[in-house]
């Protein structure tokens, strides 16, 4: 033991010190924590708050109309109270419980869809790009064809025809149109990836097809899978709300989108009652920048190139 | 080949011409008056009021076409119009009509008696129009006959003290519009389209497209020529679709609109806090006026489960209309109590119901419901009743045109859930919902105000119940009459009762004990449940025109998508 060791380390070591900490685990990017920890505070205030606050007052008529949230006053100078701490909507619903159950709602929507069309994704994706011939040319051109539709038309016109639908009604219906870009991709992904060397000596020693594309090729796609599998939950939320905002999502059950629809269509707006619009506008900011998050920080997990240096 | 050339040369010739005539023709704002339209005009080319769709309210029955006589809500008399009197027989069998002398189509030719027999005529022999109006013609009138020029003759049915205001009166909404025979006759007046449309009215028909109207005044119109009213000042009608209650609000804050539809009270405070110049019937708390169509549940009678009298008096039992009132409207209507509206003048029959004892609670009675509907075998399991495995679930079509519809229904959805019926909203734009799903019974249940009818006797809103207007699901209910379909022995009973009260005169005492004994079949069999009074509260702007009718000057009511707006238009001048 020479007295080196105990030697303090300089600012400058702790800082190098820390980084190749960092750069031992690149799963614990700052983005990618953030990310998380933003959506999980939405999942885990939709789970805690149902047991510390009434579910029940998302309801219409549980709570005096337009009382504005503690510490302000609405247009006929009522004070919020702390029995409807964020204030309640023209229908008697407290906004509280409104973002307690929308706000996971909105997430909800956004995951299943997303996993359902990832799955079909990654399904096409592979069969296309592996087996090739025939059935890449149907699942290419399918493919092509349905990128070219717009989503909202398409989906505006089912909604309207279900009329209520349920959030996994809804789900199923979007995933419906999440399923081409990761198609597409993942078929350019496998067909280069079949010239690899490995991919072959697994043909050579008469692996299964199934084996080969699930078993060899899938785990070197994973954290480019997740990349793609956050941007389809993005899309899928935006597209949720956009039907939300219109008026076409679900009646009964409350999410963000539906909350801003009411709003607007009670005239929220020049009432100045703008907890009612404005509440779940943040929540869904909150939501998508914590996407953003995770998405970033899975780029630097999956390409190391683009971690920081300093 | 030459064709699609053709019609592009046209098409090209016709844009240049618009153009220069909307050029030429180009009204100032403050010669314009802006109405609020809230439904999309589906049909813009057609102009045949008689078929179904927006052929009226848009601007053609308020500005273009004439009424024969209006009713005045204030006074209770029929302000003379297109006609200036009329005599009936003593039984009320044998109406002869005066019409006005000078009166002329924008066209220049002349109204008279021809018109009138012509489109009666067109209404009795067509059965495949569908209108309100002209189905009500149809079943009540026998024969009509033109005496001179200028009068009329009609022979009905059966005797009809109520035929005047019934048919040509403006009573609820619309009237019977007489059509000009030079143009119509030959036509087949259930496919015409009547296109470019004329009228008698002071305004012309100018420009149309699915979302506004536009109407030019005639300065040739024949009623500032006779002296019967003068030249109305607005130079231009505007009838605009604005949306929903935010762009209402909006454009009465810009000044972009001078009457707007129904908002709620919240809205009508705001838009008032920055312009003033917007006032609405009453100048304080509730401002809104009273609708005479008080709103009530639909039910189509012939699905399961609610073919069952006991499953729709359970619903009726599960609605709490205090809290409608209070969510709803906030606090600015009140429970009905019967079906009629709770005018003065409908006092002696409500009165006679609820003293029989078929009043209806302002609040619910969840526990006489839940003894309804298990005594019909369905049994709660988890938050739903049940019976053979299939839940007890309802969908409930609202008209999405306005917040107090889709509100009032999410608050009776909410009542139902907690009391164990899977409840839905179903909201439908405003013309597909009369358009599609209220006249062929395409609902279970539905919101709305079908029983609407009655201002001073009850037989209006009654006989609109009757067995002879039922029709299969699928058929269209004439005139919206019975669309619950509701039939069996005791609609038979209710409907021989009402043809009794049809026959009496106004006035006759016997009337009261009639309804009561009648309203027994109501109370026990549900065909609709009444739920709350109507109230219209409709922001207007002296911005520009002042002369709104309000309950200061109350020269008539203010539903300016009624046949009587002739009345407000004539009566707005332009502000200082």
């Amino acid at each position: 033991m020479t007295s080196q060791d105990n030697v303090p380390m300089t600012r400058a070591e702790k800082q190098q010190a820390k980084r190749l900490k960092r750069f031992d685990n690149p799963w614990m990017n700052p983005k990618l924590l953030w990310g998380l920890g933003l959506l999980l505070a939405i999942v885990a205030l939709g789970l805690l708050g149902r047991i510390f606050w009434d579910p029940d007052l998302v309801f219409t008529g549980s709570a005096p109309l337009k009382l504005p949230p503690v510490g302000f006053e609405n247009l006929r100078r009522q004070e919020g109270i702390w029995d409807y701490p964020l204030g309640t909507d023209g229908g008697g619903r407290d906004m509280l419980a409104m973002i307690i159950v929308g706000a996971p709602n909105t997430l909800f929507v956004g995951l299943l869809a997303s996993l359902i069309g990832m799955s079909i994704g990654i399904f096409l994706g592979f069969s296309a790009g592996f087996l090739g011939g025939r059935i890449d040319d149907t699942i290419r051109v399918l493919a092509d064809v349905m990128i070219t539709i717009p989503p909202l038309l398409i989906l505006v016109v089912f909604q309207s025809a279900f009329g209520d639908v349920t959030l996994t009604m809804m789900a199923l219906l979007i995933a419906g149109f999440v399923w081409q870009s990761p198609t597409r991709l993942i078929r350019a992904q496998v067909l280069s990836m079949k010239q690899s060397g490995y991919v072959q000596m697994a043909q050579l020693s008469g692996a299964s097809t199934g084996h080969i594309m699930f078993r060899e090729m899938l785990p070197n796609l994973v954290p480019y899978l997740f990349g793609s599998f956050i941007a389809s939950v993005t899309t899928s939320i935006v597209t949720a709300v956009g039907l939300e905002v219109l008026g076409l999502g679900p009646q009964r059950i409350p999410t963000l989108g539906r909350t801003i629809y009411e709003a607007i269509n009670a005239g929220a707006l020049i009432q100045n009652l703008w907890w009612w619009w404005g509440i779940p506008t943040l929540l869904l900011a909150v939501i998508f920048i914590g996407l953003l998050l995770i998405n970033l920080g899975l780029d630097e997990v999956s390409n190391p190139r683009l971690r920081k240096l300093s | 080949m030459t064709t699609p050339v053709l019609r592009m040369a046209a098409s090209a010739l016709a844009i240049a011409a618009f153009g220069g005539m909307a050029l030429a023709q180009d009204v100032a704002r403050e010669d314009t008056v802006i109405f609020d339209l809230d439904r999309t005009i589906q049909d813009p080319e057609n102009f045949n009021w008689m078929t179904p769709g927006t052929k009226r309210m848009h601007g053609a029955h308020q500005t273009m076409w004439e009424p024969l006589f209006i009713l005045n809500y204030g006074t209770g008399d029929l302000d003379p119009w297109l006609a200036t009197g009329f005599e009936a027989n003593a039984d009320s069998t044998e109406f002869t009509i005066t019409l006005r002398d000078g009166v002329e189509w924008s066209d220049g030719e002349a109204f008279n008696a021809d018109d009138v027999v012509f489109t009666v005529n067109l209404a009795m022999t067509n059965e495949e129009i569908s209108s309100r109006e002209a189905s009500t013609i149809r079943s009540q009138v026998a024969s009509v006959e033109k005496v001179d020029d200028l009068t009329v003759t009609f022979t009905l049915q059966n005797p009809n003290p109520r035929f005047l205001v019934e048919n040509f009166g403006v009573r609820i909404f619309g009237s019977f519009l007489i059509m000009p025979e030079h143009i119509w006759s030959g036509e087949n007046a259930a496919t015409f389209a009547f296109n470019p449309p004329i009228g008698t009215g002071p305004y012309t028909f100018a420009s149309a497209s699915s979302n506004r109207a536009i109407w030019d005044r005639n300065d040739n119109w024949w009623g500032a020529k006779t002296g019967f009213q003068d030249l109305p000042a607005p130079k231009r009608v505007i009838f605009l679709g604005s949306g929903g209650e935010e762009s209402r609000a909006q454009l009465m804050l810009s000044n972009q609109l001078d009457a707007a539809q129904n908002v709620t009270i919240g809205t009508f405070e705001a838009i008032q806090a920055q312009n003033p110049n917007v006032i609405a019937w009453h100048d304080d708390y509730p401002y809104a006026a009273a609708d005479p169509c008080a709103r009530q549940l639909e039910i189509n009678t012939t699905v399961a489960p609610w073919d069952n009298a006991n499953m729709r008096k359970a619903v009726a039992h599960l609605i709490d209309r205090t809290q409608i009132v209070n969510i709803a409207y906030e606090g600015t209507t009140e429970a009905s109590q019967t079906m009629f509206a709770q005018y003065g003048s409908m006092d002696p029959f409500i009165n006679a119901v609820v003293d029989a004892g078929y009043g209806l609670s302002p609040n619910a009675d969840p526990a006489a419901a839940q003894a309804l509907i298990e005594g019909e075998g369905w049994a709660k399991d988890g938050d739903y009743y049940t019976k053979d495995g299939e839940t007890l679930s309802v969908n409930i079509h609202v008209n999405s045109a306005s917040t107090e519809y889709t509100r009032t229904i999410d608050m009776i959805v909410e009542q139902l859930q907690r009391a164990g019926i899977d409840a839905r909203a179903v909201p439908v734009e405003n013309g597909v919902f009369w358009g599609e799903v209220l006249p062929f019974g395409s609902f279970e249940m539905s919101y709305s105000w079908l029983s609407c009818g009655s201002v001073n006797e009850p037989w209006a809103s009654m006989g609109r119940y009757t067995t002879a207007d039922v029709v299969p699901v699928g058929e269209r209910s004439p005139g919206f009459n019975n669309t619950a379909r509701w039939d069996g022995e005791a609609a038979e009973a209710y409907t021989a009762i009402m043809a009794d009260i049809a026959a009496r005169p106004l006035g006759d005492e016997a009337v009261p004990g009639l309804v009561a004994e009648a309203y027994q079949y109501l109370d026990a069999e549900m065909p609709f449940i009444p739920l709350v009074q109507a109230a219209k509260l409709l922001p207007m702007n002296t911005t520009y025109w002042t002369g709104w009718p309000t309950a200061d000057n109350y020269y008539n009511h203010p539903f300016f998508w009624w046949n009587h707006t002739h009345q407000i238009i004539h009566n707005l001048e332009k502000a200082e």
